[in-house]
C-alpha cells in the first residue's frame, strides 16, 4: 500500500525524468560524426580552464573514431546527465519521501498504522529507487540503438557495467536526501541541506589539489572512460583492496544512509 | 471486567520537559473512558504513549494485554488510533485514501462502514484537496472506525464537526461501546463527553486530577448556585459573582447555605434558579483556576 501510494506520487516525475535524460542524449548521439568532425578541427582544448576538461576534450577527439565515441557517451550519457539530471531527480524523489509527510501532518497518521518502521521504510524506499535508477538504463540501453543509427557500436556489458554504477551512485544520493528527508521535517530545507552538500562536491571538484575528496571524483569522466572502454572490470569496480572499488564504496555509503534512516525512523516521534 | 489499558507510574517527557508525571489509569474492557483536560495537559501524549508512539521515561503500559514500548506493532493490531492533528493525503481521492487506510487492518467491520458512510455522506470519489476541515475528519473518523479492533483510541474525534455529525458519532460509539469495543477518546465538547462516556478523567499539567480533589471541586461546585436575575438587579448580598454566561446566567458563591441564601432573597429578584447541579463546564474551569493558582 505505501509502495503503490509512493509510485503513484512519483510515477509522473519519473516520466518527465526520462524524457528529459532522453531529450539529452539522442542530440548528442545522432550528432556525434558532425560533432567529431568539428572537434578535430579545434583548438578549443588549449583554451579550457579546468584540466579535466581538456582531458576530456583530448579524449573525445581521439584519432580512433571508435574510442572517441565511447569516451563521447562516458562525457555526455554519463558524466552530464546522469551527473545533472539523475542527481537532481534522486534530491527531488528523496526530499519529500519523509519531510512531506512531517508537512501534511500524515506522519502521525502513518507511524501509528500497524505496519513495522522497517516496512514503511523499505515501502517508500524502493518504488523510489526504481523511479530513479530504471530511467537510466532505459535511456542507456535507447543509447544502443541511436549509436547504431550513427553506424557506432556500444559494448553491451560496458555499457551495463556504467550503468550500474551510476544507478549505485544515484542510490546513494536517494538515500542520503531520504535520511535528511527525515532529519529535517520541511522538504525546503531537505532540498536545500543536499543541494548545499552537492554545490560544495562540485566546488571541490573543480579544485584540482583536492578534488580525489569530491564525491564527483566517484562518477567522473575518468572513471567512466575506462569502464567503456572495457579497461575496468567489474572486480575492479567492486575490489576496493586490488582496485579503487568506487561501486563498492558508493554501495557500502548507501547501505550506511539506508541504516542510519531506518536507525532514526524507529525512534522518530510524530 | 478485565483491564484493555493499565498504566501505574508513567512518565512521558521530551529533553527537561516532562509531560506526563506518574500517570495512572485503567480502563475496563467495553468502557468508554473520556479524557478531559485543557491544551498542553498531555493527553495527546497519553494516547500515544498508549499506541507506541512516544518512548516513556518510567512506568508500566499494558493495552490489551501487551507493552506498546516492546510489541507496538501487536499493540497497533488491536486497536485503532485517530491523531489529534492528523492529515490527509491530499493527493488521493476519499475512496483512495480510505482504501489505504483500511488496508493496514486485518479485520473490518463492513457492515459500520456501510452506516458511516451513508451518515456522513462523503463525496468518496472525489480528491480529497477538495474537502473542507469537517469532511477529511470525517474521513478520518471513518479510517479510525472501520477496522474491527478491540481498542480504539480517539484524539478529539469531534474536532471540526458540527452539532449534527457530533450527534451522529455519538450515537455510534455507544453502538460500539454496547458491541464490547473499548473507547478513550479526549474531547473539548465537555458536555457531550459527559453525556457519553462512563467515566471521565481530568488530566492537568501531566498528572491526573485525584478523586479527592475532584469530590472537593464538586462539592464546592454544588455550593454555587446558578441564578438568573429580573432586569435591573444586581447581585444579592450574601453571593459574589463568580462568573456571567453568555445567556445573562450568573454563577454566584454564597457565604453560606446556597439554600438558606435563595430563601431569603425578596421576592421577585430571581427568575431561576439552579442549584446542587455542577456542570461539567464548571469543574473544568474550577480545576484550572486551582491549577492555575497552585502555579
Amino acid at each position: 500500500m505505501i509502495a503503490g501510494k509512493t509510485f503513484r506520487e512519483l510515477r509522473w516525475m519519473a516520466l518527465a525524468y526520462l524524457l528529459i535524460l532522453e531529450g539529452l542524449c539522442v542530440p548528442v548521439l545522432l550528432w556525434w560524426p558532425d560533432i567529431y568532425a568539428e572537434l578535430q578541427r579545434s583548438s578549443l582544448g588549449d583554451k579550457l580552464p579546468f584540466d579535466f576538461a581538456r582531458k576530456i576534450f583530448e579524449a573525445v577527439r581521439e584519432t580512433d573514431p571508435g574510442i572517441a565515441y565511447r569516451n563521447w557517451v562516458a562525457v555526455m550519457l554519463f558524466f552530464r546527465s546522469t551527473n545533472l539530471v539523475g542527481v537532481a531527480a534522486a534530491v527531488l524523489f528523496g526530499t519529500g519521501l519523509f519531510a512531506r509527510e512531517r508537512e501534511n501532518l500524515t506522519f502521525e497518521f502513518l507511524l501509528s498504522r500497524p505496519i513495522a518502521r522497517g516496512a514503511i521504510l523499505w515501502q517508500k524506499l524502493w518504488p523510489a529507487a526504481l523511479c530513479t535508477t530504471v530511467p537510466l538504463f532505459l535511456v542507456n540501453a535507447s543509447a544502443l540503438y541511436w549509436s547504431h543509427c550513427v553506424e557506432e557500436t556500444l559494448p553491451i556489458p560496458e555499457l551495463f557495467l556504467a550503468t550500474l554504477h551510476a544507478a549505485v551512485f544515484l542510490l546513494f544520493v536517494l538515500t542520503l536526501t531520504t535520511w535528511v528527508s527525515l532529519r529535517l521535517r520541511v522538504q525546503a530545507h531537505v532540498a536545500a541541506a543536499v543541494g548545499a552538500l552537492l554545490v560544495l562536491q562540485i566546488g571541490v571538484y573543480l579544485t584540482q589539489r583536492i578534488r580525489v575528496f569530491s564525491l564527483f571524483r566517484l562518477v567522473d569522466f575518468e572513471w567512466y572512460a575506462p569502464v567503456l572502454a572495457g579497461n575496468t572490470p567489474l572486480w575492479q569496480m567492486l575490489d576496493p583492496v586490488r582496485s579503487h572499488g568506487f561501486t563498492t564504496w558508493l554501495l557500502l555509503a548507501t547501505s550506511a544512509c539506508v541504516l542510519l534512516t531506518w536507525r532514526d525512523l524507529r525512534r522518530a516521534v510524530p | 471486567m478485565t483491564a484493555a489499558v493499565l498504566v501505574d507510574g508513567l512518565c512521558v517527557g521530551f529533553g527537561p520537559r516532562e509531560v506526563l508525571r506518574r500517570v495512572d489509569l485503567q480502563v475496563g474492557t467495553g468502557e468508554l473512558l473520556g479524557l478531559i483536560g485543557p491544551n498542553g495537559a498531555g493527553k495527546s501524549t497519553l494516547l500515544r504513549t498508549l499506541v507506541g508512539l512516544v518512548p516513556r521515561q518510567a512506568g508500566a503500559v499494558q493495552v490489551v494485554g501487551r507493552d506498546p514500548a516492546r510489541e507496538p506493532l501487536a499493540v497497533r493490531r488491536t486497536t485503532s488510533y485517530l491523531p489529534g492533528e492528523a492529515g490527509v493525503y491530499l493527493q488521493l481521492s476519499g475512496a483512495q485514501f480510505l482504501d489505504f487506510a483500511l488496508g493496514f487492518h486485518r479485520h473490518l467491520d463492513r457492515a459500520r462502514q456501510q452506516r458511516l458512510q451513508e451518515r456522513f455522506a462523503l463525496p468518496l470519489q472525489q480528491k480529497v484537496r477538495s474537502y473542507s476541515a469537517g469532511m477529511k475528519q470525517k474521513l478520518m473518523l471513518l479510517a479510525t472506525l472501520v477496522p474491527d479492533v478491540e481498542l480504539y483510541l480517539l484524539d478529539e474525534p469531534d474536532r471540526a464537526l458540527d452539532a449534527s455529525v457530533r450527534f451522529q458519532l455519538r450515537d455510534e460509539l455507544l453502538a460500539m461501546q454496547s458491541a464490547g469495543k473499548t473507547i478513550v477518546l479526549s474531547s473539548h465538547h465537555l458536555g457531550e463527553v459527559e453525556a457519553l462516556a462512563d467515566r471521565l478523567v481530568f488530566l492537568l499539567d501531566g498528572a491526573f486530577v485525584p478523586e479527592t480533589r475532584l469530590a472537593a471541586a464538586r462539592a464546592t461546585l454544588r455550593r454555587r448556585p446558578r441564578v438568573r436575575l429580573r432586569p435591573g438587579h444586581d447581585v444579592p448580598a450574601g453571593a459574589t459573582l463568580v462568573h456571567r454566561e453568555a445567556d445573562d446566567t450568573l454563577v454566584v458563591a454564597t457565604d453560606g447555605d446556597p439554600m438558606d441564601w435563595l430563601r431569603g432573597l425578596p421576592a421577585g429578584v430571581v427568575d431561576s434558579a439552579e442549584i446542587g447541579i455542577p456542570r461539567l463546564e464548571d469543574l473544568y474551569q474550577l480545576l484550572l483556576q486551582q491549577g492555575e493558582a497552585r502555579s
